[in-house]
């Protein structure tokens, strides 16, 4: 164990050394993360995706006004709007990128048309009380006692019908008219279901006036429900173009004063963590870049070191072959985490990336590291030559890199492709250190663990049996 | 009487089909310096490499130290020092970082003392791809060296070096003999074997021509000692009445050719009494060479 622990320390020190190999297996990878990041997924993005779900739909139509308000989202520069189907499918499907999604409620056209016709009659009556100076209905001056104490026994007297009758208002039947006391003594509401009378009865200095009751709006405002994560910073820029959007709604399609508004709008703060494409890429660089530090570097070293003899020359040493074996094991490790720690602490700084690297990431990315450096031994023992041997790790890493989908979504990939992405172990690596470090699902990283424990014991078994330690 | 070291008998190595190494025998003493000469090809290495333990032979055996080449590679591991042919390492490791990691992999901690002796300490902060090929190989024999073997193997230590260099090499293989070491050097210098070697092996095609002392071999090989004058009087009469053979010369020289050194002795007693005037050339291991398989290896190691 001292052998392979002093000869670990002499391959790190060795390869830290080497200004080509620390550019391939640290700095290449993170300036590939910078632009691809920078390239597909920055955040000063001018115009904002908002998926958009129409619940207001008659007989599978979009209703008029709703089908009105969508295009005035379009309108904006700011929104790019995309009308989905089913919300929370959609959300599902995308674990990337903010979510950002509006709602229109059913009866959004309806309750829009109501209470706008609602909010137009306030603005009448307004316009009445304030020519009026107020807007009594009536006032009754005689035998107020008489009238109010019948009406604290929630009835209509005679006396109160005659008067409404007098005043040309003509009260229904008993049975639809309901008296609710406001204020103890003084202040009375008549409601009148079949007539659609609302009063306010108020004794004031001994005489009873009836006036209006404007207080209460009786119709619900047309809902829509803004969708947008906590973090996400461009929430702000999205909510005030919505915003706006209603407000120009109101004014231009109902003719609404300023302050009205016939849209209610709810807003869904999602409290899950708005990814970014970083996100995405970050998990896949790390596995892609630790599958290649093994499978190309690995394989490079070790035909390098026997081309030049050092391998010979440890071979004649007591060193034994499993010390070999774990030694670059050991540096393909240490590389490993090096290249995540730094590939992470880069990511959170230039792009607010979500990466947390925890006990389950690090187990998976030691299966990685062990998986793929065997494979570069495997590679290394078996090819003689050199340039044949680094020729095969590259074709099996480029491929590998670019099938499974560690640069690119797999879902964006053809039905056949999507099939070998997901026979190649770096798949089931960037997919389980996704879970892992960004979606924090490590229960879904099972699968991603059994296949490269079963990958990395397979090729550790064949690393011994075909790592040569005579007639090299 | 020293006891031998490696005993190998009937020695076989087949690469598909050739024979790299041809039934040989042979046995190395405790204390010698050993070379195994001969062209590339010759089989050189594939002897070595089987005493190291690093290739398997096809047939016959070898034992190192007493140990089986065959069954205990692992003893023999640990008790011999190995400086392969075109030894190298890891090439950004600086030359005590080397010798301190073959230090670990045989459990030896004098990486100081092997430093100085070998000649070390004035580079050893440098990294081994910047080093000149004397100072790699000095670092080469520190990493030989550190195992604390008994028993060293080198492995053309020299090829390759310039004059001098290889002359430093050189003394520090006559001081490892002096550490009490025994050295087994393959070399297809013939100056190399012959300032260095106690005994000597000449390997043609994998077969070992001729193996015995130096002086035996320059003394039953060499083709005698020259002993050339410029005069056709008596001293003429001298070399004509005792040399095993007569060559006319240019410019009126002759020369006598004695295989028996006490012939050429008493030859060269009668000429220094006539005060004349005399060359002496006496046969190295190149005449051995050339005498033996009929050619010369050139400096490439290519026999010629």
């Amino acid at each position: 164990m001292k052998r392979a622990f002093s000869l670990f320390i002499s391959l790190t020190k060795n390869w830290l050394r080497s200004k080509t190999g620390v550019f391939f297996s640290i700095l290449f990878p993170i300036m590939l993360l910078l632009i691809f990041s920078t390239v597909f997924g920055g955040q000063q993005a001018a115009e904002y995706t908002l998926h958009v779900q129409n619940d207001d739909l008659v007989e599978g139509e979009e209703t008029q006004l709703s089908s009105v308000f969508i295009d005035a989202l379009g309108s904006s520069e700011s929104l790019n709007v995309v009308e989905v189907d089913n919300l929370t499918e959609h959300r599902e499907e995308r674990a990337f990128g903010s979510f950002r999604a509006l709602r229109i409620e059913e009866g959004f056209n309806e309750t829009a048309i109501n209470k706008s016709i609602e909010l137009r009659t306030k603005v009448i009556r307004d316009t009445m009380e304030r020519a009026n100076g107020d807007f009594t209905l009536f006032s009754i001056e005689e035998k107020v006692e008489n009238i109010t104490d019948e009406l604290d026994d929630q009835n209509v007297s005679k006396e109160l019908r005659k008067r409404y009758e007098e005043e040309g208002y003509e009260l229904s039947s008993d049975e639809n008219i309901s008296i609710i006391v406001l204020q103890e003594g003084d202040s009375w509401n008549l409601y009148d279901e079949e007539k659609g009378y609302d009063h306010e009865i108020r004794e004031e200095n001994g005489t009873l006036n009836v006036y209006w009751n404007f207080e209460e709006e009786t119709s619900p405002s047309a809902e829509i429900t803004l969708m947008l994560n906590e973090d996400d910073q461009a929430a702000p820029i999205i909510r005030g173009n919505v915003l706006g959007i209603i407000d120009s709604f109101n004014s231009q399609m109902l003719g609404l004063e300023e302050d009205d508004t016939v849209i209610n709008i709810t807003e869904e703060t999602r409290d899950e963590r708005g990814l970014q494409p970083v996100d995405y890429y970050l998990p896949g660089f790390i596995a892609a870049f630790i599958m290649s530090n093994g499978v190309i570097g690995v394989t490079s070293n070790i035909s390098e070191f026997k081309r030049n003899g050092t391998l010979k020359r440890l071979t004649a040493t007591p060193l034994k072959k499993r010390d070999w074996i774990l030694a670059n094991v050991g540096q393909q490790t240490v590389l490993a985490f090096a290249l995540t720690a730094i590939m992470i602490l880069v990511a959170i700084l230039v792009f607010g990336a979500q990466a947390y690297p925890g006990p389950y990431a690090i187990g998976l990315i030691f299966l990685g590291a062990v998986a793929f450096c065997s494979v570069g031994i495997v590679l290394g023992g078996l090819i003689k030559d050199v340039e044949a041997a680094s020729g095969a790790g590259n074709a099996i890493a480029f491929p590998m890199m670019f099938l499974s989908g560690a640069f690119i979504h797999v879902e964006t990939f053809p039905d056949y492709l999507q099939t070998v992405a997901r026979i190649l172990p770096l798949y089931y690596f960037h997919q389980g250190l996704r879970e892992i470090m960004i979606l924090q699902n490590p229960s879904d990283a099972f699968l991603a663990y059994l296949v490269l424990g079963i990958f990395a014991l397979f090729f550790i078994v064949l690393a011994i049996k075909t790592t040569r330690w005579k007639d090299i | 009487m020293s006891s031998d070291i490696i005993k190998v008998k009937n020695l076989t190595k087949k690469y598909d089909g050739l024979i790299a190494v041809d039934s040989i025998s042979f046995k190395v003493k405790e204390g010698e310096i050993f070379s195994l000469v001969g062209p590339n090809g010759a089989g050189k290495t594939t002897t070595v490499e089987i005493l190291e333990c690093l290739k398997k032979p096809t047939s016959g055996n070898a034992k190192v130290l007493g140990h089986d080449v065959k069954k205990e590679d692992d003893k023999i591991k640990k008790e011999i020092g190995v400086m392969p042919q075109d030894f190298n390492t890891f090439e950004r490791l600086t030359a005590k970082e080397n010798i301190k990691l073959m230090g670990d992999l045989y459990g030896s901690d004098n990486v100081k003392e092997i430093m100085q002796k070998v000649g070390v300490d004035e580079f050893k902060d440098k990294k081994f791809e910047d080093l000149s090929g004397g100072m790699k190989t000095k670092v080469g024999i520190g990493m030989t060296l550190i195992s604390n073997a008994d028993l060293l193997f080198l492995d053309e230590p020299t090829t390759g070096l310039d004059p001098h260099a290889r002359r430093e090499t050189w003394n520090l293989i006559k001081d490892l003999k002096k550490m009490g070491k025994t050295v087994f050097l393959t070399t297809h210098y013939m100056e190399e074997v012959e300032y260095l070697s106690d005994r000597a092996g000449i390997l043609i095609d994998g077969s070992i021509e001729v193996i015995d002392s130096i002086e035996n071999l320059i003394d039953e090989h060499g083709g005698g000692i020259k002993v050339r004058v410029l005069e056709d009087g008596k001293a003429l009469n001298i070399i004509n009445d005792r040399a095993d053979e007569v060559l006319k010369g240019e410019e009126g020289t002759w020369t006598g050719i004695f295989d028996s050194k006490k012939e050429a002795r008493e030859a060269l007693i009668k000429l220094f009494q006539l005060d004349s005037k005399v060359e002496v050339e006496e046969a190295g291991m190149d005449e051995v060479f050339i005498r033996l398989t009929g050619g010369k290896i050139d400096e490439g190691g290519e026999l010629v």
